[in-house]
């Protein structure tokens, strides 16, 4: 289990900044979903009963009811929790040291890259669309002189001020360390 | 033809074998690589609330009907006499 007090690999006087998520809107959308989900059955079922009140009481139809209701319920809050564990171990860091970014691909892949701040090249903020823009979420591309070039924190909650966070940190850390490879 | 109702019980069985274990998997994967805070144990511990608490109220439905009871469908429909 990740703690925020003992970060992988950690440097010796390193202190964690900032650590981020996917925006909470992308969190509402998913929660958006899953309600629309839950209530589809109740609508279909008011549909289905308003024509044909004997479609609950046949012998056949009940039993098949009953195990399909289930079932879409048992499978729907699985999804649920496992798009929530998706948007949850999204995770990016910003310490003082460096950047670590933590992805779930899907349910079976994890990445895991991290980059010193002083081999931080140049960081693009991006937000793009009008609900990124309403919500101020969006991209940060940071560009590394590292095996990993590119590092993207996507749809984060005010890409402009992590920029700036970012390039100041790596200003900082270029004057305390100049004799250090960029 | 005629069939047994406990078929359908048997393939919603399966599929709670497999929901389990994905159940499973997913709780792994929360305390694998979540962060030590109170929201990884709190959306798990509400997940598997809930869980308990759909698996509880479709057993008490599961439990009412009687699957041994014996379908038919079908029948008769390739017999019957047309009348000119």
């Amino acid at each position: 289990m990740l703690s925020i007090y003992r970060l992988p690999n950690m440097l010796p006087g390193e202190k964690v900044v900032k650590v981020m998520r996917r925006d909470t809107f992308i969190l509402f959308k998913k929660v958006l979903l899953f309600a629309v989900l839950l209530i589809l059955p109740l609508v279909f079922f008011y549909l289905v009963l308003s024509t044909n009140s004997d479609f609950v009481s046949s012998e056949f139809f009940y039993p098949l009811l009953v195990l399909g209701v289930s079932a879409y319920y048992l499978f729907i809050w699985l999804f649920f929790f496992f798009s929530f564990i998706d948007y949850y171990l999204d995770v990016w860091i910003i310490t003082s040291e460096r950047i670590i970014d933590i992805q779930q691909k899907g349910f079976f892949s994890r990445v895991i890259a991290e980059q010193k701040l002083t081999r931080v090249q140049d960081v693009t903020s991006e937000t793009s669309g009008m609900i990124p823009t309403i919500f101020k979420y969006g991209d940060v591309h940071i560009q590394t002189a590292g095996e990993v070039q590119r590092f993207n924190f996507q749809e984060v909650p005010h890409p402009d001020e992590v920029r700036d966070l970012i390039i100041k940190l790596v200003q900082r850390k270029r004057k305390e360390k100049p004799q250090e490879e960029f | 033809m005629t069939f047994s109702l406990s078929i359908f019980l048997y393939l919603y069985i399966a599929f709670l074998v497999m929901w389990f274990f994905l159940s499973l998997s997913a709780i792994y994967h929360m305390f694998k690589f979540g962060f030590k805070n109170l929201i990884t144990f709190l959306s798990t511990f509400i997940f598997i609330i809930i869980s308990i608490f759909l698996l509880a109220s479709s057993y008490y439905y599961i439990s009412e009907i009687d699957w041994k009871t014996q379908i038919s469908l079908f029948e008769g429909i390739f017999s019957r006499t047309l009348e000119f």
